[in-house]
């Protein structure tokens, strides 16, 4: 991000100091506060993740959820259970909360590993560049052919027991690829500047200049395709729960819920099963969508929404 | 072109030959044996199963039985399904047909809303109609497919009983007749318009952009100046012009079309490649998933290349190397 500086007029003999410059992050945090729908995603989201970590407080403990209720099978929702109840009469308002919590959690982790595994291969390799770079974009070019679900849907299976964390590890080892071919192609850009040089001829190590000098440099850009990775891994973890591929069938997740979807009694009557898991799991993605454009223009000096 | 094209293609070689070591060996992780289709499961004797085993090779070093399982995919041979207690590619091809009726359809769709909404936000860009379109271009990227099949069957096939929810053929309806044909596409038309319609997004913004970047350009203006009427300027020239590097989409949508349609084919259960490989996962049908995988990565890499053919087909400023 090139560093703004703003004209300063000064008038003749005036003591009307010039306006302060602001940082670029200033800068891009006033643009996205402006930013309405970015703004209502952004709270939305917050409103959801909120709910979804209180699951417990809120309604039953987890355990709860998993429990089979025979005298409370396919009830429409009422007061006892604000969205009603599903074929195993469980409460799918307690269901939807610990779903999310399942759903966001392992998306933000799958994000979190995803944007670090694409940041470390695409800093060095544009960074070092030469065989380094060769090598690793080889490599990268070579992950990218597998087409995603169909290797998850495979590896997956290769595992016995199934759990959260073995998804987690299948999904990011599958999805850096973007993240890392974009990041390598910011860093081979920024690294041509001045300042890099000149902290590679004060002495500083390859670690010290891209974690101090170029990541930050490149960090807009990064955020933005964080954002946008972690709509995508939600869908990819509700389809795969959905599926069957996905989250142990025990654990409540928004795509182990829509699963119940698939038995054509309750996607015809009995609507409260399955669109409340639908509506959160769509305005979740769509809000994050929309954080992400935020984001991007935010960011974007040329941009003056 | 042509060189460039032969030279990729031989440079996919040795690439396709790490992608079946790859899919050999995962088959090999799975628990259960993979490639044993041909063993007998109910019986369960000891030593009729390792007299099977010894047989049919699953005892020698597992270099042999890569090489035994390579050279006869390389003569288009995937061995026999465990479940279906056929030949992998008899059955593919019976699928494959499925498939590609309803990545066309999607397609088609895909690229007819594309071209309209495309058409409108750019010629009529700001205005309400460009926010409503570019509001369902949102919607369509937030909700997921699966989603989204559910509400379209809940609409359509259940509340409106327009068409069928499952299936790609009616019962008892002889192949070649006319109904035959009305009958696959009542099943088509629900899976294909849920994966075209959600596809539309980047087409669509592709358009628009593209549309409102010509506008401003000076044949344009040259056109204007002369008195053309606006229509004429758009639908002629400006069209002409925009919808010239929508194709080159097209490269990378050959292979999610037969990829991207799991999920979509198996909440329809329209018999077609990706449900087939749902099945087979579920089955443990190792040569079925096998060959599959190996398909569609190969798909992959040559839609990869068709992309960067059109590229150069479309822009001939960018030289292909």
């Amino acid at each position: 991000m090139e560093p703004v500086t703003q004209p300063t007029t000064v008038a003749v003999g005036s003591m009307i100091k010039p306006p302060k410059s602001q940082s670029p992050w200033a800068l891009a945090r006033r643009k996205f506060l402006k930013n309405k729908i970015a703004m209502i995603s952004l709270v939305f989201l917050i409103m959801v993740t909120v709910l979804s970590i209180l699951a417990e407080p809120l309604t039953v403990p987890v355990e709860e959820t998993a429990k089979i209720n025979l005298t409370q099978m396919s009830k429409e929702p009422s007061a006892d259970h604000f969205f009603g109840t599903d074929k195993s009469g469980r409460d799918v308002f307690a269901r939807t909360l610990h779903g999310g919590q399942t759903s966001l959690l392992l998306a933000f982790s799958i994000t979190i590993a995803v944007i670090t595994i694409g940041s470390i291969v695409g800093a060095t390799a544009g960074f070092f560049g030469g065989w380094v770079d060769n090598a690793l974009m080889r490599f990268t070019d070579f992950m990218m052919n597998f087409p995603f679900l169909l290797f998850v849907i495979v590896l997956k299976s290769i595992f016995l027991e199934s759990s959260t964390a073995t998804l987690i590890f299948v999904i990011s080892v599958l999805s850096w690829t973007g993240t890392a071919r974009l990041v390598r192609s910011k860093v081979m850009a920024e690294k041509e500047n001045e300042y890099i040089l000149s902290a590679i001829s004060i002495g500083c190590s390859p670690f010290k200049t891209i974690t101090k000098h170029l990541l930050p440099n490149v960090m807009s850009t990064i955020i933005v395709q964080a954002t946008l990775t972690l709509a995508v891994m939600i869908v990819a973890e509700t389809g795969l729960s959905f599926l069957g591929f996905g989250v142990p069938m025990n654990i409540p997740s928004w795509g182990n819920m829509l699963q119940e979807a698939r038995s054509p009694d309750v996607l015809t009557s009995k609507w409260w099963i399955w669109i409340p898991p639908a509506a959160v799991l769509t305005g979740t993605i769509l809000s994050i969508n929309f954080i992400g454009e935020g984001f991007k223009d935010a960011f974007n000096p040329k941009s003056n929404r | 072109m042509l060189q460039y094209t032969i030279r990729r293609l031989i440079g996919m070689i040795p690439i396709i030959f790490l992608i079946s070591v790859v899919v050999f060996s995962l088959a090999k992780l799975m628990p259960g044996d993979a490639l044993s289709g041909k063993i007998d499961p109910l019986n369960s004797d000891p030593a009729y199963i390792e007299e099977m085993r010894e047989k049919m090779g699953l005892n020698d070093p597992i270099h042999v039985q890569y090489i035994r399982w390579m050279s006869g995919v390389v003569k288009g041979d995937f061995g026999d399904s465990f479940v279906h207690k056929r030949e992998v590619m008899e059955l593919v091809g019976d699928r494959l047909p499925n498939t590609i009726i309803l990545g066309v359809s999607a397609l088609l769709i895909t690229y007819c809303l594309a071209f309209l909404m495309g058409r409108f936000s750019g010629r009529y860009a700001y205005s309400i109609g460009d926010y409503l379109i570019s509001g369902f271009n949102y919607l369509a990227l937030a909700i997921p497919s699966f989603v989204a099949a559910l509400v379209a069957i809940y609409i359509f096939s259940i509340n409106l009983g327009w068409v069928p929810a499952t299936g790609s053929i009616g019962s008892g309806v002889e192949p070649g007749t006319f109904e035959y044909f009305i009958s696959k596409a009542k099943h088509t038309i629900l899976p294909a318009l849920v994966l075209g319609s959600l596809a539309t997004a980047s087409y669509t913004q592709f358009l628009r952009n593209d549309m409102i970047e010509s506008s401003r350009k000076d044949y344009v203006r040259t056109a204007r100046a002369k008195g053309t009427k606006e229509s004429t300027i758009y639908n002629k020239h400006i069209l002409r012009n925009s919808i010239i590097p929508i194709v080159t989409l097209l490269g990378f949508d050959i292979a999610s079309i037969f990829g991207g349609a799991i999920i979509t084919e198996t909440i329809f259960t329209y018999p077609g490649i990706g449900y087939l490989f749902v099945e087979s996962v579920n089955a443990r049908d190792y040569s079925v998933m096998m060959a599959i995988a190996m398909m569609l990565t190969v798909l992959t890499l040559i839609g990869n290349l068709i992309a960067d053919l059109l590229y150069g087909l479309v822009d001939p400023r960018i030289r292909l190397s």
